[in-house]
């Protein structure tokens, strides 16, 4: 069977940055092709070549046979190729069928005519298996609803073949189900489905194809039921990097820097006693739920405490602090890098100072002291390893890896005694995983004390030396490093029955 | 995967209770000045307040349509203003035809309108800035047309401005048509979804193949367009061009907007009914006001606050609405 589409020899390369090189890549009709590579790899590149957004340098693109040129988004959309992206194109104050019929309404008497698109609209929403009512607004939608709107829009534009990236990102675990039935349809009635995604167990789900890209190659794929989860890991992230814990910390030592006894807040958090000591990885585990965020925002005065104290060791002694003061010894990485953590549209340079700014003000006059921010900046960029091409470069252009490693550089950079990192690793690809791993231990090596939160079960099995298992605002056990998987569920599940 | 059905049911009443509160208080202040002013209750009366509503109900649909764009013409007095000093120029000193006259006042507004199209779209002006510039470069020419004074209308015009069919004013007739014209557009024409869908987000939008700019410049037009129709029948009405014909007009249009339920943000929103009740919420204040004989100090003032009222309950409205939906989503993911 020749494939549907097929790309040949495709190289692009921007300032600087060889994005692309020679790759080339087959897509079968009624087939879901993965495509996987750590950030960077050229996914992006290679996906907005396809969808029109930038044209390859050399290659060319066969679609049915026959070679195809996009300049632009519509040209793409022409030859049938629709683009999921992972934020979504809606328009949330208007209803599913106008969000579905946007830019080609059609008219009767020179009115939109809203019978036909209303009709049109469900038709192909049943057809997805999804009974939204076409006249309620996209905002009152839930995430996978709207996905399904875009699916829908798809359908309608004619498109045979569909891009998904990241689709489940947002997605709770019923809708995610329900996504993948809607592929599986539309794999039978031979689409092509090319599914770009961070999670292996989905692709093995879902896909019959990979490509696995690494530094804008083709370095391996094949058809999935050839292939095991740790090739293509391997793969992606390439032979180094593999071990995460390689940097062996000593003894955590039994010199205590930050100590809670009974802290409470009514209907969040009950009596939470423990300590920290520095140079430790403190795990906070539990479900989602279960008062690991409301601890560490409760840590950092970003909500109120109803009774309970905290100490800090300030001056080679614990002492009783404030929760508005806590903020001078702690630092702390959000869950939201994106919304609360960084300023995007700024510089690397502005944001890795701006936890700091005191600090970098010259003596002589009341303003900052440009060279020693950049200084300071250049260390820090190399230190974390980003990989940025100027410390001046806007921080929304970073990958995410590389943004996160900003927001620690910020924290790092005022060298707090205690970090608190809320899902640090959050919507990372492998290999930026293991770099933000590699940090955090290495900041633990070197005397720093860490709360660590994370719902990737690996961060904490790789990195915690100690476990304090929460649930429902209290904690309800405390497990040793080198627990497992399983014991670690368990205990989280145990008391959640309540 | 739908909502329960309950919480369906109090998001409605919520979403209506934001966008037509003012309906509330519009009974409200009826209720009030039924009982406190004498006349208020009467037919004639009804009509008077319709037809001091009338130029403003023009101008906002126009400036509306910009609104819902999630952007603002803040030169639209002025440009009424500078319209009505070119259709005076017209007639008294070139000696057109009145018709004619009214003709290339309507174009004229368009043509301004263009020009705040053009230094938005092909110069990436910020609209407000924009428009706050041409709100004092229009006025300053008109100003120099009309060398500042007031001048007469001829008879017809003036004639125009008061005349009825029955008991209805033939300038209220303009502006039912003009809304249910500038409703369709909105709701049942491709170029009113656009305006919409830009409204929404102008990325989003351009990646859906929304022509962008075209939008916006066609939306400005039309505003500029509406701004001098509306000088047409405020001048009309008043019998003479004066300089305070516009003037502060801006302002009163966008408070009209927004009690209406139209949003500073951009995409949302109606006409009808909308529109009808900004503009009218805010001719009946005004008539009840005069009818109480209060102060002339008082209007500007009642006026204030209540575009005040209306700013906030639009922003009462972004962050209820964003807080619901933080709710909803930890709703989802505890389910």
């Amino acid at each position: 069977m020749d494939p549907y589409l097929r790309l040949t020899d495709v190289t692009k390369s921007f300032p600087g940055v060889q994005a692309l090189t020679g790759v080339n890549v087959s897509a079968y009709a009624g087939e879901a092709l993965a495509l996987m590579g750590a950030n960077g790899a050229g996914k992006s590149t290679l996906m907005n070549i396809l969808g029109g957004v930038t044209m390859a340098d050399s290659g060319d693109i066969r679609i049915d046979g026959k070679v195809a040129h996009f300049r632009d988004p519509k040209e793409a959309a022409r030859h049938g190729i629709a683009f999921i992206h992972q934020e979504m194109a809606l328009l949330p104050t208007m209803t599913v069928a106008e969000n579905m019929f946007i830019t080609r309404f059609p008219s009767r008497g020179g009115l939109i005519d809203r019978a036909s698109i209303e009709v049109a609209s469900s038709k192909v929403l049943q057809q997805l298996g999804c009974a939204i009512p076409t006249r309620t607004k996209v905002r009152d939608l839930s995430p996978g609803e709207c996905q399904i709107v875009e699916i829908g829009r798809a359908l309608l534009s004619k498109a045979r073949i569909i891009i998904f990236d990241e689709p489940t990102s947002s997605l709770t675990a019923r809708e995610k189900d329900q996504l993948f039935r809607v592929i599986e349809s539309l794999k039978k009635e031979g689409k092509v489905i090319i599914y770009i995604t961070h999670f292996l167990d989905e692709i093995f789900q879902i896909c019959d194809q990979a490509v696995i890209l690494r530094n804008g190659e083709v370095v391996g794929g094949g058809r999935l039921k050839d292939l095991t989860r740790s090739e293509i890991v391997t793969l992606m992230i390439g032979a180094e990097g593999t071990s995460v814990t390689s940097i062996s910390r000593g003894k955590v030592s039994s010199d205590p820097v930050l100590r809670v006894s009974g802290l409470a807040r009514s209907g969040v958090l009950d009596d939470i006693n423990f300590t920290l000591h520095s140079g430790e990885i403190l795990a906070l585990w539990g479900l989602l739920g279960s008062g690991r965020t409301e601890l560490a925002r409760a840590l950092v005065g970003l909500d109120p405490i109803d009774s309970g104290h905290i100490e800090i060791k300030t001056n080679g002694k614990l002492h009783s602090v404030s929760q508005r003061q806590t903020k001078q010894w702690i630092g702390m990485v959000t869950e939201n890098r994106r919304e609360e953590g960084l300023l995007l549209p700024c510089s690397v340079r502005e944001n890795l100072s701006l936890a700091n700014l005191n600090a970098l003000i010259s003596r002589v006059w009341p303003f900052l002291d440009r060279k020693k921010e950049t200084r300071i900046g250049v260390e820090l960029v190399e230190r974390l390893n980003i990989k940025i091409h100027d410390s001046e470069q806007a921080v929304k252009t970073l990958s995410g890896g590389n943004q996160q490693k900003v927001v620690l550089g910020r924290w790092i950079q005022r060298s707090p005694r205690i970090f608190i990192m809320d899902e640090p690793t959050r919507g990372l690809d492998v290999g930026a995983k293991a770099e933000i791993r590699k940090i955090v231990n290495e900041l633990a090596a070197g005397g720093m004390a860490v709360l660590l939160i994370s719902s990737e079960i690996e961060d904490l099995l790789e990195l915690a030396d100690r476990y304090l298992v929460l649930s429902r605002g209290r904690i309800v056990a405390e497990k040793p490093a080198g627990s497992t998987r399983n014991e670690l569920i368990a205990s989280a599940a145990d008391d959640s029955l309540i | 995967m739908a909502p329960p059905k309950n919480v369906a049911k109090r998001m409605g009443a919520q979403d209506f209770f934001f966008t037509y509160g003012f309906l509330v208080i519009m009974f409200v202040v009826i209720a009030l000045y039924s009982v406190t002013a004498p006349h208020f209750l009467s037919l004639p009366n009804f009509m008077a307040i319709l037809q001091t509503a009338a130029p403003l109900l023009i101008i906002a649909s126009g400036l509306a349509l910009v609104i819902m764009t999630g952007k603002i013409d803040m030169s639209i007095g002025s440009m009424a203003f500078l319209s009505c000093c070119v259709c005076l120029k017209l007639i008294n000193q070139m000696h057109l035809p009145i018709l004619t006259s009214v003709a290339l006042m309507l174009a004229c507004g368009t043509l301004l309108g263009m020009v705040n199209g053009c230094i938005v779209v092909f110069l990436r002006v910020n609209p407000l800035i924009t428009t706050l510039g041409t709100l004092i470069a229009f006025r300053g020419v008109a100003l120099q047309l009309s060398n500042s004074q007031t001048v007469g209308l001829p008879d017809s015009l003036r004639a125009f401005g008061n005349m009825r069919i029955g008991p209805v004013f033939v300038t209220v007739i303009i502006a039912t048509v003009v809304l249910v014209i500038m409703h369709l557009v909105h709701t049942r024409l491709s170029f009113g979804r656009d305006m919409t869908a830009l409204g929404n987000g102008e990325e989003v939008a351009s990646r859906l193949g929304v022509r962008v700019r075209g939008v916006t410049f066609w939306a400005f037009t039309l505003s500029g367009f509406f701004a001098a129709l509306c000088g047409l029948v405020a001048m009309c009405q008043v019998g003479s061009l004066n300089p305070g014909i516009g003037n502060g007009m801006e302002f009163t249009a966008v408070a009209a907007v927004i009690i209406g339920g139209i949003s500073l943000f951009g995409g949302e929103g109606t006409i009808i009914p909308g529109v009808i009740l900004g503009a009218c919420t805010l001719a009946i204040i005004e008539n009840g006001l005069n009818l109480l004989s209060a102060s002339s100090y008082a209007y500007p003032f009642v006026r204030g606050l209540v575009i005040f009222l209306a700013m906030y309950a639009d922003s009462l409205k972004y962050r209820v609405r964003s807080k619901r939906r933080t709710i909803d989503a930890s709703l989802e993911s505890v389910a």
